[in-house]
């Protein structure tokens, strides 16, 4: 910060700021500050409203102070930038045309080694979209998108062929995916991606790096795409609950690390599809929380060689499926004799190690019917569709074969970080004043009707 | 019911009278085992269903109320059934074995009277029932901490109880049928094992063995008024049915915003349907 302040200081000693002259009303000219900019200059802007529809043709840095407003009212893109070592920092950047076709977008670049940091971007289709920039920084900004149908929207962030890039801390909100096209070794570190249709979405990315972000409430929390050597830690994947609305996706996707996610309240945790895609591969996934999700883990029936240990199942209405019938094995529940903890684990532990003793065993007939016929699923937590799995259980005859065999499951929880205490820390006052109208409202209507038989009106008139 | 048969009914409907034999049925409903029965076993399953729901929650903060409220939904729609089955098909039938109902008739009480009086009665008992045993889990839902929805926990109990009158109206039509209280009983339980378990199981056997279209699945769905209740609740608490898999988001892409209303309209005219045949059969005469 405190360097900040310095580089805000200096520039304003060396560079003249132009004093906005004109009527509220009227437009800054930005493009011909850019234009009478020496290259490698710093532009401050103060706070005002400033022509957006500029280009970047040169090295520059352009800073905002008390976040001047850059504003191209509804049409094409709002600042393009071609030259490299181009710096964007503190702008509001508003009103991108909403053309798909023509790409309008807030922030285009087609240029290495550049950062756009700590702006918001206000109704735009494309919010930041690099093309061949390697060595980029994305930080810190806040992407709103334009309020539009979910399909003519345009992507929060999209890479294209910019390797090395840096993508954090920022927020996006709405808009269509935060996407990554054929761009290795980028680092998706602290973000926050909420109502997009797929809130990270990777193709042909390979050895990047995904971690503590907060995928929430979109249509699908990742997809990730042919990619290989990804590593996805700490990131919570919660309430993604499309019409997949998967939390995390893969397809033929190697040599993936995936490890302490929180996989919450989605359609589905995590969907499993040819991955690992590499015979020899195999995908560890470990002390992730899958919770409260519809189906915990979704698998195609062909995928295998996938190692679950130290993860967290809890209430998942089903905590693993597949995707379609077909035979299922070659996936491992446990590594070196630790398992997994499974909240319906009925077994014991005698020894006290810590690990049941009697294996873990996902054949609920139920669940196996859904797999099959998935509309059957409107039958879900029914009494009906509870009968089928306890008549499975009474009768072996009807018994499937087993989902998941866990033969070291874990009898304690994992230890793992709590989040999201905002909606359980404060006293429901609400919901406890009705409940306590309700108990009140019972007990007078039966109450009132026994008292008034003592004074019943017409009791002389009977004896 | 003929047109001068209606007239007799509405002329003889005294509210006072009616306010009367509701009363003494709340009465007779307290002082019954029954009823306690019933109280104490909807109660405590809720109570225990909301303090088990509720713990795993903390891990997360998530899905705290989504837990509770679905395992009330399935609570409710296996015990109030039962209940408001059996209280209203020994309602009339008990009492005409016990030879009260023609005691109560010889008074100058129109069969209406009676009979609207009855259900009344039964349907403030159910409704303190429901709302107690509501009402005990919203407590511990708070007492744990647990963020709830107020308005859709009061959508999902007025649910319960609008099950509870509509199970209510069939056990009176079940009731207008037999003659012995045993009788009736039985009658209900099995009609119970049909709403509660047999429909569903049977429309899932229909539509794999016949490949039901979407529409089909819905619509022998909510033939079933304990199933038409369901997706109601489900729908006031989540706001759509896409939780229940291609058939559920069929259902709210045709309906949209409509949904909860169609639901909550179907599940209406199982309430209204049942209890009017009742009354028509009750009232247009027969031995008592």
């Amino acid at each position: 910060m405190r360097v900040f302040v310095v580089v805000l200081l200096l520039a304003t000693a060396l560079i003249s700021v132009p004093v906005a002259s004109a009527t509220p009303d009227e437009l800054i000219d930005f493009q011909a500050l850019i234009d009478d900019a020496a290259p490698g200059s710093v532009i401050v802007l103060e706070s005002g409203r400033y022509a957006g529809g500029v280009t970047i043709d040169k090295p520059l840095t352009v800073l905002g102070r008390d976040w001047p407003i850059i504003d191209s009212e509804g049409r094409g893109t709002v600042i393009k930038v071609t030259a490299p070592d181009v710096t964007i920092e503190g702008l509001i950047i508003r009103g991108s045309g909403a053309s798909l076709d023509r790409e309008d977008t807030g922030i285009a670049v087609d240029a290495p080694r550049v950062t756009i940091r700590g702006n918001r971007l206000e109704e735009v289709l494309f919010g930041i979209f690099l093309r061949k920039a390697s060595n980029s920084v994305i930080a810190d900004n806040i992407v709103g998108a334009k309020e539009v149908f979910i399909a003519n929207r345009g992507d929060g962030i999209r890479l294209w062929e910019s390797e090395q890039t840096l993508v954090e801390g920022n927020l996006v909100i709405g808009g269509r995916d935060t996407v990554f096209w054929f761009s290795e070794d980028i680092i998706v570190r602290g973000n926050e991606i909420t109502g997009g249709r797929y809130g990270l979405h990777f193709m042909y990315s390979d050895d990047a790096v995904i971690e503590n972000n907060i995928l929430s409430r979109n249509s699908v929390g990742a997809f990730m795409m042919y990619s290989s050597g990804v590593i996805l830690r700490g990131n919570i994947l919660a309430e993604n609950f499309g019409p997949s609305g998967y939390g995390l996706g893969l397809k033929d996707m190697d040599q993936v690390t995936i490890e302490g996610n929180r996989f919450i309240g989605n359609r589905v945790g995590m969907y499993l599809d040819n991955s690992p895609y590499d015979h020899n591969d195999y995908q560890y996934v470990t002390g992730n929380l899958f919770a409260y999700n519809k189906t915990g883990v979704l698998m195609q029936p062909a995928v295998k060689r996938n190692v679950f240990s130290r993860n967290a199942f809890i209430e998942n209405a089903a905590h693993v499926g597949i995707a379609s019938s077909g035979k299922f094995s070659g996936n491992e529940w446990s590594i070196d004799g630790v398992g997994n903890y499974w909240s319906d684990f009925a077994g014991y532990d005698a020894g006290g190690d810590g690990i049941g003793d009697v294996s873990y065993r996902v054949d609920d007939l139920y669940n196996t019917l859904t797999d099959a016929h998935p509309h059957l699923r409107f039958f879900q937590d029914t009494p009906a569709a509870k009968m089928i799995a306890l008549a499975a259980e009474m009768f072996p005859i009807f018994r499937p074969l087993p989902l998941v065999e866990d033969d070291f499951p874990l009898i304690n929880r994992p230890p793992m970080k709590s989040f999201h205490g905002g909606d359980g820390g404060s006293l429901n006052v609400a919901l406890l004043l009705i409940s306590t109208l309700m108990i009140a409202g019972a007990g007078m209507a039966v109450l009132i009707p026994s008292r008034r038989r003592r004074s019943y009106p017409n009791k002389e008139a009977i004896t | 019911m003929t047109a001068a048969q209606i007239e007799t009914v509405t002329e003889r409907l005294q509210p006072s009278l009616v306010g009367v034999i509701a009363g003494k049925e709340i009465r007779d409903a307290v002082a019954s085992k029954w009823f306690w029965m019933w109280t104490v076993a909807f109660a405590g399953l809720a109570a225990f269903m909301a303090a088990a729901a509720l713990p795993g929650s903390q891990v997360a903060g998530f899905g705290s109320f989504g837990r509770t409220a679905a395992s009330l939904v399935a609570l409710s729609q296996i015990i109030i059934p039962l209940m408001g089955l059996t209280l209203g098909a020994y309602s009339i039938a008990g009492q005409r074995e016990s030879g009260a109902l023609r005691f109560l008739l010889s008074h100058p009480i129109s069969r209406s009277e009676a009979f609207i009086g009855t259900y009344l009665g039964l349907a403030v008992a159910l409704g303190a029932t429901v709302f107690g045993g509501f009402g005990v889990a919203g407590v511990i839902t708070v007492a744990q901490g647990g963020g709830a929805d107020a308005s859709s926990f009061v959508r999902i109990a007025l649910l319960s109880w609008l099950l509870a009158i509509s199970m209510l109206g069939f056990g009176m039509l079940i009731s207008t049928f037999t003659r012995r209280g045993n009788a009736a009983l039985g009658v209900s339980i099995f009609v119970w094992l049909v709403f509660a378990f047999l429909g569903d199981l049977g429309v899932m056997a229909t539509s794999v063995a016949t490949k039901l279209p979407m529409w089909g699945l819905l619509v022998s769905a909510v033939l079933n008024p304990v199933e038409a209740f369901r997706l109601a609740s489900l729908t006031a608490f989540s706001g759509s049915l896409d939780v229940l898999g291609p058939a559920g988001r069929y259902a709210v892409d045709t309906f949209g915003d409509q949904l909860g209303w169609i639901l909550f309209t179907v599940a209406t005219v199982w309430a209204v349907i049942p209890t009017l045949a009742a009354w028509a059969r009750f009232s247009s005469g027969g031995d008592v």
